[in-house]
């Protein structure tokens, strides 16, 4: 066993926390979330990072990465939630869907879009969820008519959060129409122009205040070179892709900040004359918000290390999504019991600790243990791919 | 990184793990919980033979030399199959406060028996003043008389006494009851006429005891470590303790969710096997979790000791959280089997009173939260 990094990744870290020191502000890191999303200041971060060699290094130098170990960018996915960045800022195609283009897109759908991932230069919106298709992605019903040059797609998608200033849409359609087929063998995958004729998008906002959309298609017709590997494969492609998405998208480090403030802030405040530091109730909250992120780092770290070596994944990317998202919602909890009476003002108010941060916090940690899929459906999976035990 | 055992550490797990199931059934256990000794010389004899008293001990006090992490390898199996007897005490508190605090003369004068196994150690550093855990709190006390101290005061919660050859104790040369400075530590002949040793009736069976210490006069040269600085020892072998309690209660919760798993397929009601009903197979989900964040932390605590890293933080988290992790997995389990997981001669109870005195031991999840509160400069 060794937990260790490398000598190299140590340094890569070193050199990219000095970055980081120069460049991310809490402006960025709030567009990398969702809180904000992505504005001006978050791409031009993008770039930079790029510019200044942070983005690609584990991608093939075919296309014009550095040919390293994915461990780099779980490296840069740490630091940057280190600093409440939660992700790179042009994230679905980075750490999702570029992954898929490389193992399932052709030739030319790889030189067109890869480098421009790697550059940190565009971004895609997710489309998989419809109004009557979430936990059960099987049942969607956006339609992608094979026209012979092209698809023609038509219907409804909901919840795609990175639409809005997406340049691309990935979109799951169905390709086999006819019902007595099984599910799940007819639906395709697509990379469609976001800005298409056809496409309307509609905002929807969310509890915390941030954007999300639904997605409209009338008669969008989608050239056939945007069709991602094989028709009717598309649902199968997106389950061979999820251990991996998972493995850099549930990111424990992002939760440290809610952490290292609290300290901050326990230190500097004081309650009939003490600090609350010294609080034995406060100090066993933040111990076990410590301990939890602890034990959900090698959570973490063991999947990743499964990628890494390519050993077959069956339930651990999921338990860290599981673990991970409860942990957000255990740890906000205590972080507001915390601040007491002041836990409940927005970041619009003059007397709000932290910057409002917790409380945005509080709104967001419903979110996790339901988007990309729920905890139930986690655990679902966790029971029956991972241990075994019988389908009903 | 690397989590792969290597495969010497895989040999031994197989063989330990054969041996542990051949030697350490059901029947043998609740049997041993009955009996005054807790083990049989049998069981003791046939782990000398495989080299397991010697196993961290290094080759030049008679010992395999072999690290933290192996020993790791071995609690997990001992604890998978709940193995009775002074092992833990002898091996990992007898040996690394004698490899942490020992003179050379200590050592070579015990190790290699330990490594031979003709010692059995017992650790005695609780008492009854200590109503929250904390290894601090010494009022036992040991006066220098000429060349010898001599050791007055009450030890409780002190496992395997009843069959050790020496004990270890941590006594008062200076300071108050909870200083940290003027605790030391004495090796003690256990069968010195000035203790005596009444075993404590337990939720788990095993064999703790109360020990009186009434005018027991030690050499000098029984002194382990420095005058004062005893806790400077005691500190480093909690951490060795309490990470090993850890593996011991992973092997419980990998032999329990097979058990569970087993049943999740046999047993039929409605028609079905119970493990196609969704509430029970998120039992089972949540039991793998708490197994799986309970292995890699406690993987991370011993890979940082081996190392020599400081180790404090993850050795207290490791013991705060595998704690609390196993009480919920043996809920969980009781609750898949249900009635039948309620009787006193099935497997479960014994996990489950087994998980109680596991959190307690070496301190619980309060007092490690304290430890990392410390370590994260709060209070
Ligand atoms: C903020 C936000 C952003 C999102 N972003 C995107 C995005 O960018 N792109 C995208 O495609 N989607 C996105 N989603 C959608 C998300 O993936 C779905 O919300 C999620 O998969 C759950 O689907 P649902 O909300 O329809 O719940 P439902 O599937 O209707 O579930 C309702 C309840 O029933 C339970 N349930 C359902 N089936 C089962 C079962 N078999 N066993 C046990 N329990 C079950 C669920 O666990 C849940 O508790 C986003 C969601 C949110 C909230
Ligand atoms: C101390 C004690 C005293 C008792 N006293 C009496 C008594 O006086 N008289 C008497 O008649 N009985 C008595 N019982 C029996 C008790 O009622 C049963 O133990 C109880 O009904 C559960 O049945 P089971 O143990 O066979 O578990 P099982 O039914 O085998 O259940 C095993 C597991 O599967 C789950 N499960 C089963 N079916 C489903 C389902 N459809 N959906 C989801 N989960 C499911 C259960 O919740 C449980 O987790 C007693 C039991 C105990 C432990």
């Amino acid at each position: 066993m060794n937990f260790g990094y490398t000598e190299e990744e140590e340094k890569y870290r070193k050199r990219l926390n000095e970055f980081l020191d120069e460049h991310m502000t809490e402006e960025i890191a709030r567009q990398n979330w969702e809180d904000l999303g992505v504005g001006p200041e978050a791409r031009e971060f993008s770039k930079k990072l790029y510019e200044n060699g942070f983005l690609g290094l584990p991608w093939p130098k075919e296309y014009g990465g550095g040919g390293l170990s994915p461990t780099y960018d779980f490296i840069l996915i740490d630091e940057l939630g280190k600093r409440w960045g939660a992700h790179v800022p042009l994230d679905v195609g980075y750490t999702m869907t570029g992954h898929t283009i490389l193992r399932r897109g052709s030739e030319e759908m790889k030189k067109e879009f890869i480098p421009r991932i790697i550059r940190g230069e565009i971004e895609f919106g997710l489309g998989y969820t419809e109004p009557n298709a979430g936990s059960d992605l099987g049942a969607m019903m956006m339609k992608a008519e094979d026209m012979g040059d092209y698809f023609l797609i038509n219907g409804q998608k909901t919840f795609n959060t990175e639409s809005h200033y997406a340049d691309y849409h990935w979109l799951a359609a169905r390709t086999e129409l006819d019902p007595s087929k099984p599910k799940y063998k007819g639906i395709s995958l697509f990379i469609v122009d976001q800005r298409a004729e056809g496409i309307d998008i509609r905002p929807m906002i969310t509890m915390s205040d941030e954007r999300t959309n639904e997605v409209y298609y009338d008669d969008v017709k989608v050239p056939k070179s945007r069709l991602v590997g094989e028709k009717n494969k598309g649902f199968y492609y997106i389950m061979e892709a999820i251990d991996s998405e998972r493995n850099h998208v549930f990111v424990p480090a992002r939760l440290w900040p809610i952490v290292d403030e609290m300290i901050t802030y326990v230190k500097e405040t004081s309650f009939q004359g003490k600090p609350l530091a010294a609080d034995p109730d406060v100090q066993a909250k933040i111990a076990q918000m410590a301990i939890e992120l602890e034990v959900a780092q090698m959570l973490a770290d063991n999947a990743r290390w499964l990628e890494l070596n390519e050993l077959p994944m069956t339930m651990e990317p999921e338990i860290t999504k599981v673990m991970i998202s409860e942990l957000e919602q255990r740890m906000v909890d205590d972080a507001m019991q915390i601040l007491g009476l002041y836990g409940q003002l927005d970041e619009k108010s003059k007397w709000t600790p932290l910057r409002g941060r917790i409380e945005w916090f509080y709104l967001h940690s419903f979110m996790p243990t339901i988007g990309a899929g729920t905890s139930e459906i986690g655990r679902n999976v966790i029971a029956q791919r991972g241990l075994g035990l019988p389908r009903g | 990184m690397d989590f792969n055992f290597t495969d010497e550490q895989k040999m031994l797990r197989d063989s330990a793990r054969g041996f542990c199931e051949k030697m350490s059934p059901m029947g043998y256990v609740l049997e041993m919980e009955k009996s005054e000794k807790g083990y049989t010389p049998e069981l003791w004899n046939a782990m000398v033979e495989l080299g397991w008293m010697g196993l961290i001990i290094p080759e030049e006090y008679g010992g395999v030399g072999m690290g933290f992490m192996d020993l790791i390898v071995l609690l997990e199996e001992m604890g998978r199959m709940c193995v009775p007897g002074p092992f833990f005490s002898t091996v990992i508190l007898g040996g690394y406060t004698l490899l942490t605090g020992g003179s050379e003369e200590q050592k070579n004068e015990y190790l290699p028996r330990i490594a031979a196994g003709e010692l059995v150690f017992s650790f005695a550093y609780t008492e009854p003043g200590m109503i929250k855990f904390d290894p601090s709190h010494v009022t036992v006390t040991a006066k220098a008389e000429g060349e010898s101290f001599v050791i007055d005061g009450t030890k409780l919660f002190v496992s395997d006494a009843n069959v050790a050859d020496f004990i270890i104790v941590s006594a008062r040369t200076s300071g108050e009851a909870n200083d940290k400075k003027g605790i030391s530590l004495f090796l003690v002949d256990a069968k010195d006429p000035g203790i005596s040793i009444t075993q404590l009736s337990t939720l788990a069976g095993d064999k703790q005891c109360e020990v009186v210490f009434k005018g027991v006069t030690v050499p000098k040269a029984n002194l382990i470590g420095a005058l004062d600085d005893g806790w400077s020892v005691m500190e480093k072998v909690m951490l060795y303790a309490s990470v090993g309690k850890c593996a011991e209660m992973v092997g419980g919760s990998m032999r329990v969710l097979d058990l569970v798993l087993d049943y999740c397929h046999q047993r039929v009601q409605f028609g079905k096997p119970i493990g196609v009903f969704q509430a029970v197979q998120h039992h089972c989900a949540n039991m793998a979790i708490n197994l799986q964040g309970s292995k890699f932390i406690t993987y991370k605590a011993a890979w940082m000791l081996d190392e020599g890293m400081p180790a404090t933080r993850i050795c207290a988290s490791a013991k705060a959280w595998v704690s609390e992790a196993y009480k919920r997995f043996v809920i969980l389990g009781h609750q898949v089997f249900a009635g039948t997981g309620f009787m006193v001669e099935h497997e479960m109870p014994m996990y489950s009173r087994r998980a109680r005195a596991a959190e307690l031991a070496f301190g619980d999840a309060p007092y490690y939260r304290k430890v990392v509160a410390q370590d994260l400069k709060l209070g």
